[in-house]
């Protein structure tokens, strides 16, 4: 047993009430910040967290607390007990969930686990020692994190995870390209790659021309697909944005919406995302087919979604203790690649339009609507003639994502793992994996400054 | 909690850091919230830890550790360096001198948000859910929060200090839907409500169960009102939404640490240089901005930051011109100006950064009726829907829950789906009055993120309504 589940298992004993569950985070993380190839904001983390959920008579209560000798656990069981009391019965509570085969998945690699302070500064200088003439900005990180969970219903569930992200932005005045590389395996994150990659990109954007505002054909690399992907899964595809008709796929499950090129899983078994074994309620996860062939097939459920939705059942989308106020989440979206061997294909075949490599700041702007708005970044440029043509400034751009998935006229046919953790709270890794795309629908709004810093 | 501070800098400095500082941070957080009438959440959160920032050989280190044993604070203390020496800089880090300070903080609480019962908690949003009903309005939600936060922090320069803060805040939300059309209307603010520096007071001077049937009787009215249209125009900004404006536009792009560079992979940087200072025309005459950490019942009120810098008023920009940088030690030292004073962690786990204090529009003259009674055709927007600005914080796009066109010096029809786009220093210049003091309002956010791993700040901005000319609206896909 790991100690994580022990921990759970001490946590669920402190614990009384008509239903218990005990849900353990730990965190052994570093971070390797850099700014002008220096590292600046050098981070190491240990904690480790239990939340106890009570159930009473039908009311819930939550709390948590990261004192885990027996005082610590024993206080926050009675102010979990203690919000339980004070609370009024919740009839649409589906009650925990019960004990379940959990698939066995990928996502945890020893070498990695075991890189310290030293590893992560040696491997964000080796991204920085990689950068030549241009300055380097951005981060190597590594972490172990486990999430265990321990019910009275009989859960006993744990998962070990490792996960290293290297991000680089190669900037100088008036320059800036970025890439980057995630995983779980150090192995398969090479620092060097990103760098070189950030430059290359760095040095075409230099002497930036203006756009006139209109809709543009367009490129998107994986960075800003899995951004963008990102934030119309979590308003689309959440079973709670369902139900409270916010989703754009609220009355339109079944129809053909989107080009049928188009086809999104949510996929935490895949090994080549971030994989996960279960949610943070011991739902099993599994693949959920969310849009196949331009189809709109479904969403993500937690248990209480679910219970409402009625003739529904949890996915395994329970979300992270921080995040459980928005409802289920999709943490592995992943987009079918097409028949493109390359970028360079997607350039050839989009013709005249813009190529996009980053995004920034995205807003929904009508949810019901799949409207977003943002801006471009790190390598913006004009498609001429089935070549990428002049740097351009950066692009505001208010897009109706439907519509721009409404016409792909070719997909990458590899795909990349794009982190989408900012790190925030406790660590939980987790990103999209997405193929560039080609559309022939890319609403550019306004203008913003040049590349670089 | 002092002494323990006290030994984790003692074994930094016994490392050889040339500075050391520690904080040990306890917090209690609690969120509750109801939707459709049923309880949404208890939540109860305690995190308790020490965090050890050092600098070894010009080279910053810190880690962090929930530990509160001598032990503990010691080994957090030695990885810190170990990280600073693995990672050594090309150049020295200075630290602009600032007088060792000792003393504590505490804000003004009349009733301690935690001696609120949970149950009457409750019982608060469900009646303030019960005044949002409405046909159209599927679906109505409240929430409340508490906070205590103890801070103890002991530097290597001999400051100490012990601070306490208590926040509490609430909102609620409609979201109505008929047709296709899903619209929402939100009190006090858009996206959690407003919170403050206070007792449970503050939230019971709130009103929520009394401004809900305004709530959902909007959210309901949006679905029939007319789409805004595009152009440009005349616009009229409620306090919050000039709240936000100022928080994206103006908080953002004068952090120092933006300027020099240090955010660039994430948040990004600004179109600000070091040496705009003085002289860079931000906005027209009647701009004025203040950082100010002492506002009573701000987030962003202390009595030193998280450098120990005692806090401060100070003004960033006056009648346009740009006169500050939010900054810390460092970027004060590397900036030649300044004494910093805005260093601010998210708890125990996360380093310091350069984060906004409360950051005001001074008021200007005469009230909102008299800003809207001098256009002839504008519309009136009101309420934070969405939000988005670049990197270098020029060109921004917002979008409001509610507007209303303004023909004639007066409010006309209601108007959905607003949205307004303009460059920082373009959109400030075209400013041609601030609403008087009467109209000025405060309200506190809890979610303002930056760094990585990402930090939650919680601040507070004052405004009153302001009047734009020759802004473009309604942004369409």
């Amino acid at each position: 047993m790991s100690k994580a589940l022990e921990l759970a298992e001490r946590a669920l004993q402190a614990a009384q009430g008509d239903e218990v569950e005990a849900v353990v985070q730990t965190e052994r993380s570093g971070i390797a910040r850099f700014a002008r190839s220096e590292v600046h904001q050098p981070t190491l983390i240990e904690n480790e967290v239990v939340q106890l959920r009570i159930v009473r008579d039908g009311a819930v209560g939550t709390a948590a607390g990261n004192r885990i000798d027996e005082e610590g656990l024993r206080g926050v069981a009675a102010r979990a007990g203690e919000a339980a009391a004070n609370a009024p019965p919740d009839p649409d509570f589906p009650g925990l969930a019960a004990p379940a085969e959990y698939p066995k998945v990928e996502g945890f690699d020893e070498e990695t686990a075991a890189l310290g302070a030293d590893d992560q500064a040696r491997l964000a200088a080796v991204a920085i020692s990689a950068a030549g003439d241009f300055e380097l900005y951005g981060l190597y990180t590594s972490g172990v994190s486990e999430v265990a969970i321990a019910s009275s219903t009989g859960v006993r569930a744990s998962q070990a995870m490792t996960d290293v992200s290297v991000l680089a932005l190669a900037a100088v005045d008036g320059a800036s390209g970025y890439a980057e590389r995630a995983g779980w395996a150090a192995g398969s994150v090479d620092p060097v790659a990103a760098a070189e990659e950030s430059i290359a990109k760095a040095e075409r954007t230099r002497g930036a021309q203006e756009l006139q505002p209109r809709t543009y054909r367009a490129v998107l690399e994986p960075y800003a697909l899995g951004e963008l992907l990102q934030l119309f899964a979590y308003e689309t595809f959440s079973g709670l944005s369902l139900l409270e008709e916010r989703s754009y796929a609220a009355g339109r499950l079944g129809e053909q919406v989107f080009d049928e090129k188009v086809s999104i899983n949510d996929d935490p078994l895949d090994p080549h995302g971030l994989p996960k074994a279960f949610d943070f309620e011991g739902t099993p996860k599994r693949r959920v087919a969310l849009v196949e062939n331009g189809v709109l097939r479904g969403a993500v459920w937690d248990r209480a979604s679910a219970a409402r939705a009625g003739g529904q059942e949890s996915t395994g989308h329970a979300p992270p203790a921080a995040l459980r106020r928005w409802g289920p989440l999709p943490f592995a979206v992943s987009m079918a690649g097409g028949d493109a061997a390359s970028t360079d294909e997607l350039v050839k075949v989009v013709a005249d339009g813009i190529y996009v490599t980053r995004l920034h700041y995205l807003s929904s702007v009508h949810p019901r609507e799949g409207v977003i708005t943002g801006m471009t970044r790190d390598g913006t440029f004009r498609i001429r003639d089935g070549k990428i043509a002049e740097p351009l400034v950066n692009l505001r751009f208010t897009i109706s994502v439907p519509e721009m998935l409404s016409d792909i006229p070719a997909l990458a046919r590899e795909s990349a793992l794009v982190n989408q953790s900012a790190f925030y709270d406790e660590r939980y890794p987790y990103g999209a994996l997405v193929p560039a795309l080609a559309t022939a629908s890319f609403a550019v709004t306004g203008t913003g400054a040049a590349p670089g810093i | 909690m002092q002494e323990l501070c006290q030994r984790a800098v003692d074994a930094a400095v016994g490392a050889g850091a040339s500075y050391a500082d520690a904080r040990v941070v306890t917090r209690r957080a609690q969120w509750i919230a109801t939707r459709n009438g049923q309880v949404d959440g208890i939540e109860d959160q305690e995190s308790a830890g020490v965090g050890v920032r050092v600098l070894v050989g010009g080279a910053w280190g810190f880690a962090c550790d929930r530990r509160m044993t001598d032990e503990g604070a010691r080994d957090t203390a030695l990885r810190a360096c170990a990280f600073a020496r693995a990672a050594p800089g090309g150049h020295d880090r200075m630290l602009v001198p600032v007088e060792p300070s000792r003393g504590g903080y505490a804000p003004k609480v009349e009733q301690d948000p935690f001696s609120v019962s949970v149950a009457d908690k409750i019982d608060l949003c469900l009646r303030a859910e019960a005044g949002m009903r409405h046909e159209d309005v599927h679906v109505t939600a409240a929430a409340v929060r508490a906070l205590r936060e103890h801070r103890f922090f002991v530097s290597s320069e001999g400051a100490a200090m012990e601070q306490e803060l208590v926040e509490c805040g609430g909102g609620i939300d409609a979201m109505a839907a008929r047709d296709g059309v899903s619209q929402i209307r939100s009190y006090p603010s858009a996206h959690g409500g407003s919170s403050a520096q206070a007792g449970w007071e503050y939230v019971e001077r709130l009103g929520l169960d009394r401004e809900a049937p305004r709530v959902g009787e909007q959210a309901a009215a949006l679905l029939r009102a007319e789409r805004c249209p595009a152009g440009t125009t005349t616009v009229v900004i409620d306090a919050e939404q000039m709240q936000l404006q100022v928080h994206e536009s103006v908080g953002h792009p004068t952090e120092l640490d933006r300027v020099y560079g240090s955010e660039a992979a994430y948040a990004g940087t600004s179109f600000l240089k070091p040496g705009d200072l003085g002289s860079l025309r931000y906005g027209s005459e009647h701009m004025n901005i203040t950082a100010d950490p002492t506002t009573e019942g701000g987030l962003g009120t202390f009595g030193f930051d998280d450098e120990g810098v005692p806090a401060e008023r100070e003004p960033i920009v006056e009648q346009g011109i740009l006169r500050g940088f939010l900054s810390s030690r460092e970027s004060a030292a590397q900036l030649g100006a300044g004494r910093g004073g805005s260093m601010r962690a998210d708890g125990w786990t996360r380093m310091p950064l350069v984060r906004m204090t409360n950051l005001h529009l001074e008021p200007g003259q005469g009230t909102l009726e008299d800003l809207i009674a001098a256009v002839d055709e504008g519309v009136y927007l009101e309420t934070n829907k969405s939000w988005s600005i670049d990197d270098k914080r020029l060109n921004f796009q917002f979008g409001t829950q509610i507007a209303w066109e303004i023909k004639g010096g007066e409010l006309g029809r209601m108007l959905r789906d607003a949205t307004y786009t303009g460059v920082t220093p373009l959109f400030w210049g075209s400013m041609d009055a601030v609403a008087g003091a009467d109209e000025w309002r405060m309200q506190g956010l809890t979610n303002c993120g930056k760094g990585q791993p990402g930090q939650h700040a919680h601040v507070s901005h004052g405004a009153s309504p302001a009047r734009f000319r020759n802004v473009q609206i309604g942004v369409g896909a």
